[in-house]
């Protein structure tokens, strides 16, 4: 039988800390002290919670993002990003490593988002929620209009953003958010989507072509 | 109050997904560097990339959650792993109650089953084939008086024949 490796072993063992495939993501800790996600991995399949949860720990605000970025409500996205942890957990004895941890997860992620746009969709129509809007700040500025007229334009551009990209079919509204909210590549949005390059470039283009006619007001 | 539609830029057609890719910078090498020559002489494909620069951008929101948020997050999502962990090892133990020592025993069980079932089920259908039995047996005689009932048509035949004899001879 294979020994129980500790997260604490793991950490003594390397101390170069070699993020293999996982160089993009970011995380509170030092590298030099972080032991690779399949380690801790296989660390958890063994039964080792602490592991698990410096699993959640390394991923939990990505997945939130992600999962924001399809419901734009906290408390849902939060719903979703815990429920694709809790997927995980429970399916790690299926987990057979032929891609890394990174993509199996996320794509659990992926899916249950776009179910969620599923189910939205086959629920009652959802007009665009102003109250959401008011929850988030626009990233690219920094510093909030203080006149009034800037609000309201402001405003007015966080509508029709959300109008648009609630318009894009899902598989369209998955690549561009994962692409231009997540920075992704395309080969890695390729093996969340579970398809080929060619297809995300297709659903890419189409995806900016639309909200770029839904925008072009703002051009 | 709806705001004048602004004309779009038409890009060369043949190169809108690349300047998509270009854009994010996912265009690789010699695609890379004839799209940046091309964009040198064409004012339509420079133009649509401004405009992707101005407009992508507007699209993106980040939703910075108070560290509150955060620890309520941890709290609830170890919550629900340990319910997880629970049902986890309550149906693990349950599969081990039964695999090792049940498991045998119940497949010794089913074949035993499985065979008298069979056993019992060709009792019926023997069962079925008496009484299939009992009615030829009923059949039987009606059969024996077909040979009468045949002969009783070749006498037909020999009055139709006479008949048709004496017919010819009256002629």
């Amino acid at each position: 039988m294979t020994p129980l490796i500790t997260v604490d072993a793991i950490l003594v063992r390397r101390p170069c800390g070699d993020l293999a495939g996982d160089a993009q993501l970011t995380t509170d800790r030092s590298p030099s002290v972080n032991p690779g996600d399949e380690e801790l991995v296989a660390s958890a399949r063994q039964g080792n919670r602490r592991a698990f949860e410096e699993l959640v720990e390394r991923h939990k605000r990505r997945a939130y993002h992600i999962a924001f970025d399809f419901t734009r409500d906290r408390e849902e996205a939060k719903d979703l990003s815990q429920e694709a942890f809790l997927k995980a957990f429970t399916n790690l004895k299926n987990f057979d490593g032929r891609s890394s941890f990174y993509t199996w997860f996320y794509r659990i992620l992926v899916n249950l988002c776009l179910d969620y746009k599923r189910r939205q969709k086959r629920g009652p129509a959802s007009a665009f929620d102003e109250t959401i809007e008011n929850q988030m700040e626009p990233s690219h500025e920094p510093v909030k209009p203080r006149s009034p007229d800037q609000q309201v334009w402001a405003r007015q551009i966080s509508h029709r953003v959300g109008e648009a990209l609630e318009a894009l079919p899902a598989r369209q509204r998955t690549a561009f958010v994962l692409k231009n909210h997540q920075g992704l590549s395309i080969k890695e949005i390729a093996a969340l989507m579970d398809t080929a390059e060619g297809t995300v470039k297709v659903h890419l283009h189409r995806a900016v072509t639309t909200l770029r006619e839904r925008l072009a007001e703002f051009a | 109050m709806t705001e004048p539609m602004r004309t779009l830029v038409s890009p060369c057609g043949e190169l809108e997904e690349n300047l998509v890719l270009f854009h994010y910078g996912d265009l690789d090498g010699a695609e890379r560097g004839a799209l940046q020559g091309h964009l040198h002489s064409c004012t339509a494909c420079a133009g649509y990339l401004k405009e992707l620069d101005t407009l992508l951008p507007l699209t993106l929101k980040a939703d910075q959650p108070p560290e509150t948020f955060w620890t309520d997050y941890n709290r609830e999502l170890r919550q629900k792993l340990d319910r997880a962990a629970e049902k986890k090892s309550w149906l693990q133990s349950l599969g081990e109650f039964f695999w090792p020592r049940w498991m045998p025993a119940l497949a010794t069980a089913g074949v035993v089953a499985l065979a008298l079932t069979l056993t019992i089920g060709r009792g019926i259908w023997s069962t079925n084939d008496s009484q299939d039995d009992a009615a030829i047996m009923e059949l039987l005689p009606v059969a024996e008086n077909l040979e009468f009932f045949k002969t009783m048509d070749v006498l037909d035949n020999l009055d139709l024949l006479e008949s048709m004899g004496s017919q010819s001879n009256a002629a």
